[in-house]
């Protein structure tokens, strides 16, 4: 199952919530304002990288690119649209709105 | 004069939020109000430097701030806890901004008597 997650943890529970039921070695898809959640020094990032020991982390180009962030924390992977399409193939997709 | 707060919360381009409060202040401006803009929780990263959401093929929203000091638009507040718990600081902004802590927002709040927020 792949869950998709576009929220910052900083402002809302989506991706608390994903990463208490998501089963072990699900993958998570970070995009749109989700890839905050990618974002080296920041708050959360204890959380994340909890959670990378469980689950492939994901987060889109496009979208980290548009928002600027440069350091994002080590372990989550950066993916292209075609990147995104092959993880859809690959996975029954949740997406964690 | 009369005075505003503009107060951004939201993150960029993940809704019309931001774009919608800078266009408000471009249209708050013309009428020579005193403008005071705050970015406080995911507001803050409005103001992040180096965005490029080409594709996204949307148009960068941080570059238009340091833009409105030739509206007279000058007062740029940033709420210090809302910055660093982002682990960000205000070397990772595009323009020079006061940073403000809760108490002094909540102040500016009582000066400035009226708040739009964002």
């Amino acid at each position: 199952m792949l869950f998709t997650v576009n929220k910052n943890s900083l402002t809302s529970n989506s991706l608390d919530s994903v990463l208490r039921i998501a089963p072990k070695g699900s993958p998570i898809l970070l995009y749109e304002d989700g890839v905050f959640n990618a974002a080296d020094g920041a708050k959360h990032v204890i959380k994340v990288q909890a959670a990378l020991e469980d689950h492939s982390i994901y987060a889109l180009e496009a979208d980290v690119e548009a928002r600027g962030l440069k350091k994002l924390i080590k372990g989550v992977v950066v993916i292209s649209y075609d990147g995104f399409v092959e993880l859809v193939e690959k996975n029954e997709v949740v997406p964690w709105l | 004069m009369n005075k505003v707060i503009v107060m951004l919360r939201k993150a960029p381009y993940g809704s019309v939020y931001t774009a919608e409060a800078f266009r408000t202040i471009m249209g708050i401006a013309v009428f020579e109000m005193e403008i005071c803009v705050i970015f406080m929780d995911d507001g803050v990263y409005a103001l992040l430097k180096d965005q490029n959401p080409e594709k996204l093929d949307m148009k960068p929203l941080g570059d238009g701030f340091p833009m409105l000091k030739d509206f007279n638009v000058s007062k740029f507040v940033v709420h210090d806890e809302s910055l660093s718990e982002r682990g960000l600081t205000t070397d990772d902004l595009v323009l020079e901004v006061e940073l403000a802590n809760s108490n002094q927002i909540k102040d500016l709040m009582n000066d400035y008597g009226k708040v739009l927020p964002f």
